[in-house]
């Protein structure tokens, strides 16, 4: 498989506090990949500096070769990395297929008119929101949000998709749910790097997983593997477990 | 596509209306449509920029008296609309510099920058004409009746209403509404931030640019503290403010009643003009903080709910 994005060396400081330190680790081609890690382990730390969001400090984000790390997020959006947001971001003034036209209007082969209206209306359809489009965005229920963020990030037609805790706060059917979307679009050769919590959804959708903890890479391995090194579960239980 | 094939023929009517007036009214009556218009468009102008980004500007006056500065200089050695076309580059030129500077500033701090550079063109432009030229006012002979400059306002005010009107339903519009909706959102959308807020200043502040050019031949005596008079950028502010900044004709609807309301005040208590302006201002930001358009928006759709209720 060939190597899509590759972390090296990645290191974030905020004055004095090192939030992600000398994390190294790489996503191949059409591999859903798991970044676990306790709460302020530096995931979404790292998710920022690969959707250029933060800058680093210093390291490499190398997306197909190219050296991305410290772009604009306007122009790293256009090297082909979309993202979901850890809490949902909706544009609230706008109807439900407006805030997917939006990243149809700016992605680099843009669509716009009658062509955006109609891709943003089949891709509401693919996450779930068929035939919603002319809803406000502000009154859709939360998982609806979550669809239709989802739907945003797909309409750029990503090489890279970053879904930051994009299945937390779904009750037991919705993450059902919501673990069959996601599971399709790994079938249909997605390449995925997400951030989560639950455990189940971890198991069933990612092949491979990479732990932090404090700022550092603990652990890089298939799922299984990773989630029983006794390293992993100090980490998320504490010492009385392992 | 009937609506606005519609919407389309009412403006041509109540243009040609308009550019048909002056024959009607009398010097007086063209005077007011003149100063009336100017502030149309300035307000319009201010608000296609300012309306969407929420960034107040302050540097209104700045481009006015750049356009108004260029007649004066260039009136004499260049054809009119050559010298029309060379404030329309200037203001266009300023406006790239001083967006590419500012437009990252914040807040009030881009107030404070704005007022500052309206200022400072205007010490500028002071310091060099007493110690270069060795005069500090020009004249302007022109041969340009005030009903001329009156139609070139109109047409003016009618191309930026235009161009309001097209950025709406254009890419640059979506771009505008998702910047103002979560600008986290829009760069990782793929929008370019400062290019889309810089692309609207510019935009804004070549129309105020020539906003100041088309109305100097009316004064025929031009000096600094006429043309950089900093209570334009507030009126045009305050008038964009009353109608409401994020509607198409909301600046327009603003800049009418005040101009002429300022008008009066200005005959009838000329020393107590501005303390009135102030108290102003300070009513409309309290009272119709989103300008009258939006207030009448959110009355109309309040008695519909209570209407469908009952």
């Amino acid at each position: 498989m060939t190597t899509l994005l590759k972390i090296q060396n990645l290191k974030k400081q905020f004055g004095g506090l090192t939030a992600v330190n000398d994390v190294s680790f790489s996503v191949a081609e059409g591999e859903t990949v798991a970044l676990l890690g306790p709460n302020g382990s530096g995931k979404t730390t790292v998710i920022n500096m690969i959707s250029g969001a933060f800058a680093p400090t210093s390291g490499r984000i190398v997306l197909a070769g190219e050296n991305i790390a410290g772009l604009a997020p306007n122009r790293i959006a256009h090297k082909g990395i979309a993202r979901t947001f850890q809490l949902v971001r909706i544009l609230p003034s706008l109807s439900v297929a407006e805030n997917v036209m939006a990243a149809l209007a700016f992605r680099p082969n843009h669509l716009w008119g009658t062509e955006a209206r109609d891709r943003a209306e089949h891709l509401l359809l693919e996450v779930g929101l068929g035939g919603r489009g002319h809803e406000h965005a502000n009154d859709l229920t939360y998982i609806d949000q979550k669809r239709m963020e989802l739907a945003r990030a797909l309409a750029a037609e990503p090489r890279l998709l970053l879904l930051d805790e994009w299945l937390s706060g779904l009750n037991p059917t919705e993450l059902g749910v919501g673990i069959d979307l996601i599971t399709s679009l790994g079938q249909r050769g997605m390449t995925i790097l997400l951030v989560e919590h639950i455990m189940e959804a971890v198991r069933a959708l990612c092949s491979r997983a990479v732990v932090m903890n404090v700022g550092t890479k603990i652990a890089d391995g298939p799922t299984a593997d990773v989630l029983a090194d006794p390293a992993v579960i100090v980490a998320y239980l504490g010492d009385g477990h392992a | 596509m009937t609506r606005t094939i519609l919407g389309f023929a009412l403006v041509a009517l109540g243009l040609a209306a308009l550019a048909w007036l002056p024959t009607q009214v009398g010097a007086y009556g063209v005077g007011l449509l003149l100063g009336m218009t100017g502030y149309v468009v300035l307000a319009s102008a201010w608000a296609l920029f300012s309306g969407p980004t929420r960034y107040v500007s302050l540097a209104t006056v700045a481009f006015f008296g750049i356009g108004a500065y260029t007649v004066a200089v260039l009136s004499e050695t260049l054809p009119y609309w050559a010298v029309l076309l060379v404030a329309a580059g200037i203001g266009l030129a300023v406006a790239l510099v001083v967006g590419l500077a500012t437009l990252r500033l914040a807040g009030v701090y881009f107030v404070i920058f704005t007022f500052g550079l309206a200022e400072l063109i205007r010490q500028l432009v002071t310091w060099y004409e007493v110690n270069v030229t060795g005069t500090l006012g020009r004249y302007i002979f022109l041969p340009i009746s005030p009903e001329q400059i009156y139609w070139q306002l109109l047409a003016l005010a009618a191309l930026t209403i235009g161009i309001g009107w097209l950025i709406a339903r254009s890419r640059l519009g979506l771009a505008l509404k998702v910047i103002g909706d979560d600008e986290t959102v829009a760069a990782h959308t793929g929008i370019d931030i400062s290019g889309v807020k810089l692309a609207l200043f510019a935009v804004s502040a070549t129309i105020i640019t020539l906003v100041g050019a088309i109305q100097a031949p009316r004064w025929t005596y031009v000096e600094p503290s006429i043309v950089f008079n900093p209570t334009i950028s507030f009126l045009t502010l305050i008038m964009a403010l009353l109608g409401g900044a994020n509607r198409l004709w909301g600046p327009a609807l603003g800049a009418i009643p005040l101009f002429l309301l300022f008008e009066w005040l200005s005959a009838n208590f000329p020393s107590h003009y501005s303390i009135i302006l102030g108290l102003m201002f300070i009513a409309i930001v309290f009272v119709v903080p989103r300008g009258v358009l939006a207030g009448v928006e959110d009355l109309w759709k309040r008695l519909r709910r209570k209407g469908e209720a009952a």
